[in-house]
Order: C-alpha cells, then sequence, then structure tokens
C-alpha cells in the first residue's frame, strides 16, 4: 500500500527536568490520496505525531517509512503567513528558481480552487481569518506535497467559517485527489473529513475507524454517523478514565 | 479641505508660540539681548540666507550626520548579523558593547581630539558612535526575535540557512531595523550638533556658539531653529521611505 507506514514510533520531552512520554508506540499505515484523521483528547500526542511525521522534528525511536519520493506541507492552526508578502508571493513562498517560474499558472489554478480569486495582491493583514486559512492551504498546494499535514486549521474560525472551509477542503481534495493527514479534537469534523479516523490514547493508537468513501455530502445526523460517534465518544471517555 | 484641517492644528500651535514670544518681547519683560523679538530674529534669518552662510553650516552639518551614520549602519548591521547568525559570539562582546553604550560620545571628545584631530574624523566618530547603539540593539532585537513558527514554515519547505536568513528573518527584523535608523538618525543629529560646539570651524553647532561668543543672541536662536527644522524634516522623510517599504507590514505607528 502507497503512503506512509510508522512502526512502534516513541518521542517523549524533557518538561521540568523530567521525563514525560508523549508518543508510547505508535503503529499506523496512513495511505494516500485519502484523509486520515487523527482524533484524540488534547495532549494525547496528536500534535506530536503529526509533526514527526512532517519531519518538522524527530523522533526518539521508531521508523516512518514513506513509500516513494516524499514532500510534505504543513497547515497550521493559525495560518503563518509572512505578512510582508501578498497572497500570491505566499502561495509560491514554498517554490523555489525553475519550480517557481514553472508554477506561476497553476498558482492562478490554485488561487481559483480556494475561492481567492481578486485578492491575489493583497497582504494578510487585509484578509478576513477565514480568508488567511484559505491562503496557507493554498500554499501548502502549491508546494505539490505528496502529504499535506493539518493541525487543528479550522480550530480558530467561527462556526459558519469553519463548516465551509470543512466543504471546500472536501471538494479540494477531491479536485486535486492529495493525500491528507488531519489532526482534530473535535468528533464532527473527523466524522465529516476522515476516509479513516484514528483515535490516538495515550500516545497509542486506541482504534482506527473507517467510515469510508465520500459520496454525497455526509449527513451526521443518518443514523450511522450516530452510532460512529457514540462508539467514539465511549472510546475517548475510556481513555479519560483509563 | 481635508488637507487645511490636516495642517490646521499644526500650524495654529505655532501661530500661538509666535504670539506669546511677541507678546513677551512686547511687554519687555527681558532685555532685548536675552530675548530677541521674533521680528528681529527673522531678519537675521534672512540676511543669513541671502548671504548663504546658513546654507553653508546646513550643508556641512547635514554631510557630517550622514557619513558618520551610514557608517554606523554598515557595523551595526554587520555586527548585528554576525550576533544572529553565530550567537555564541555574543557573550565575548555583548559587554563590551554595553560599556560602551552607557559612555556618552561626547565625554570622549578629550581623547578623539588627541588621538583624530580637529578635523572630520572626529565628528564622524562620534557621530558613529552616537547612533551605533540604538542600530545595534534594534538590529539584534529584530534578528533574534523572529517568531518560530514562521521559520518553521521555511523549515517545512526545507529552506536553506542562508534562504531563511533572506526570505524570513530579515524581512521579519526590517521593522525593528528601520526604528532603530530612525531613533539612529536623531542621535547622530544631537551629538554632531554638541560636538560642533566644543571642535569644529564650521556647521551649526559652531555657528551657534559663534554667535554666542559676538553676542548675537538672534542667531543663536536662528541657529536652533534651523537645527529643529532640518531635524523634523528629515525624520519625516525616512516616515515616509519606512511607510512605503512596510506596506504590507501590520500598522507600523511611523505616520
Amino acid at each position: 500500500m502507497a503512503g506512509i507506514e510508522i512502526t512502534n514510533l516513541k518521542k517523549s520531552y524533557e518538561v521540568e527536568k523530567r521525563e514525560v512520554p508523549v508518543l508510547t508506540g505508535v503503529n499506523l499505515k496512513i495511505p494516500e490520496k485519502q484523509i486520515t484523521v487523527i482524533l484524540g483528547r488534547s495532549g494525547c500526542g496528536k500534535t506530536t505525531l503529526l509533526r514527526l511525521t512532517g519531519g518538522l522534528e524527530a523522533a526518539d525511536s521508531g521508523q516512518i517509512r514513506y513509500d516513494g519520493a516524499h514532500r510534505t506541507a504543513f497547515v497550521f492552526q493559525e495560518p503563518r503567513l509572512m505578512p510582508w508578502l501578498t497572497v500570491r508571493q505566499n502561495i509560491l513562498f514554498g517554490l523555489r528558481g525553475r519550480e517557481r517560474r514553472e508554477n506561476g499558472a497553476a498558482a492562478d489554478e490554485i488561487i481559483r480552487t480556494v475561492g481567492l480569486e481578486g485578492f491575489e495582491t493583497a497582504y494578510p493583514s487585509q484578509l478576513s481569518g477565514g480568508m488567511q486559512q484559505r491562503n496557507a492551504l493554498a500554499r501548502a498546494l502549491a508546494y505539490r506535497p505528496s502529504f499535506i499535514m493539518m493541525d487543528e486549521p479550522f480550530a480558530a474560525l467561527d462556526y459558519f467559517t469553519r463548516e465551509q472551509m470543512q466543504r471546500e477542503l472536501l471538494r479540494v481534495q477531491k479536485t486535486e485527489s492529495c493525500s491528507i493527514l488531519f489532526v482534530t479534537h473535535s468528533i464532527d469534523e473527523a466524522l465529516l473529513l476522515g476516509n479513516r479516523i484514528v483515535v490516538l490514547e495515550k500516545g497509542k493508537v486506541k482504534r482506527e475507524y473507517v467510515p469510508g468513501e465520500h459520496g454525497e455530502e455526509r449527513n451526521l445526523l443518518d443514523d450511522r454517523f450516530i452510532r460512529l460517534k457514540r462508539e467514539i465518544i465511549a472510546d475517548l471517555n475510556e481513555a479519560g478514565r483509563g | 479641505m481635508s488637507l487645511v484641517r490636516r495642517l490646521l492644528p499644526p500650524t495654529a500651535g505655532v501661530v500661538v508660540l509666535l504670539l506669546v514670544w511677541y507678546g513677551i518681547c512686547r511687554m519687555e519683560l527681558f532685555n532685548a539681548y536675552v530675548l530677541p523679538p521674533p521680528a528681529k530674529v527673522f531678519d537675521s534669518f534672512r540676511n543669513m540666507w541671502i548671504s548663504g552662510e546658513i546654507f553653508q553650516d546646513v550643508y556641512i552639518s547635514v554631510t557630517r550626520v550622514f557619513r558618520g551614520f551610514a557608517i554606523a549602519f554598515v557595523l551595526a548591521f554587520g555586527l548585528g548579523m554576525f550576533r544572529a547568525v553565530f550567537p555564541a559570539a555574543g557573550p565575548y562582546f555583548e559587554y563590551l558593547v554595553q560599556f560602551f553604550r552607557n559612555v556618552p560620545p561626547l565625554s570622549l571628545i578629550p581623547l578623539l581630539i588627541l588621538w583624530c584631530g580637529i578635523g572630520e574624523t572626529t565628528k564622524t566618530v562620534i557621530i558613529v558612535l552616537a547612533s551605533f547603539f540604538p542600530m545595534y540593539l534594534n538590529i539584534v532585537k529584530g534578528f533574534t526575535g523572529c517568531d518560530r513558527k514562521l521559520l518553521e514554515v521555511g523549515n517545512m519547505f526545507g529552506y536553506s540557512r542562508r534562504e531563511t536568513f533572506f526570505k524570513i528573518v530579515l524581512p521579519y527584523a526590517s521593522a525593528d531595523i528601520l526604528v532603530g535608523m530612525r531613533i539612529g538618525l536623531g542621535y547622530s543629529w544631537r551629538a554632531i550638533i554638541g560636538a560642533e560646539m566644543v571642535a569644529a570651524s564650521a556647521g551649526l553647532g559652531h555657528m551657534i556658539l559663534f554667535a554666542q561668543q559676538m553676542s548675537r543672541t538672534d542667531k543663536v536662536i536662528v541657529g536652533i531653529l534651523v537645527i529643529g527644522i532640518v531635524g523634523c524634516a528629515t525624520d519625516r522623510l525616512f516616515g515616509l521611505a519606512i511607510g512605503k517599504l512596510l506596506k504590507g507590514n501590520y500598522e507600523n505607528g511611523w505616520n
């Protein structure tokens, strides 16, 4: 299976001279061209797992095996745009030299995909929160990554903007058929977006759910999803008690 | 209309000050030698303008300021960059920098005259000493205070150290660098007047001291006014240039 294979991944941090284990042996297969959601409570190690997988930090032990060429881009909780660059320049920020020259036209396409046409020459400070986050997503897309790592990218947005962004992400994922690893603590978001949901608990994978392909837009009030949500809540409650 | 509205308050302030000055002179509260009336000061100013001597002094002072300021900027930028690229080297010279920062450049004049004579070198060194520190401190602050979150973005795109510096750290620091430059410019302007009063044969500082010795209080006041106006004008021009440079950046508080 093409994608990322993680075996026995471990990582701990030193806090106040005390070793705090964050990941205690994660085994996981992340398929390509799908949205894999990592779900868990605060402090369960989901962001750490994402950062290790994306190569922003090194693991203590264990293995991350990438199938084929790997090139990852991140979308963080904050947009992290360069305030001195315009929307377009921010989108091209990850591309250099020849890549940058050749992808000019592709950038216009991506600007349309994320719905920022007409704002190419605006600066981040002139954009709303949702538009800034779309700009960050566009920057990740323009990089042509094999995987996009998303760390609660919509957590800081209001309810309506978040819903809209989730729908757009699904649409973009379909048109660009990109591979996404998505971290969230929201069960609804996980159910709405995930082709595969991984529940993380105390630095280990507790369970995996496979809601499957996206056909129509998912209705979370559907029996199937309500059942799934109950199961996940039970899982997480157990994790909280244990 | 908006231009009038914008210019009205500052103009009103100046007019009130002139009226108070005029009123005090009119009431003859002070001797005309101690406080010459506005008309007399204006008269001297006109004479100095016509004879061209005021331009010569302004030209000399301004040239000195810009020469010293440019040298100080190059030094401060170089050392600041060195400090940012090799943080481990910081402790070796940080205390020396702090030491010299606390020594007023004017107190070094006796030594500087001894070492460099009373020529241009002494004045240049004084300006460099006056404007180096605010620039250096702001440049270091800008370079070392770069947002880690933005650095991580460069990291994720596989930026080299060089690319990170030129594409993230330097633009991020530009606001701080420009603040340092503006403060440095103000400092060097003050320092040059002081230096010219102690050791010079031309320039605005010298002109004021010479006028004092000739008992020409009116010329002293002309000198003070010109210093203030030229200082404000350079600062304003600098502010405008910064406004253009930082166009995309957050509110920068310059204008």
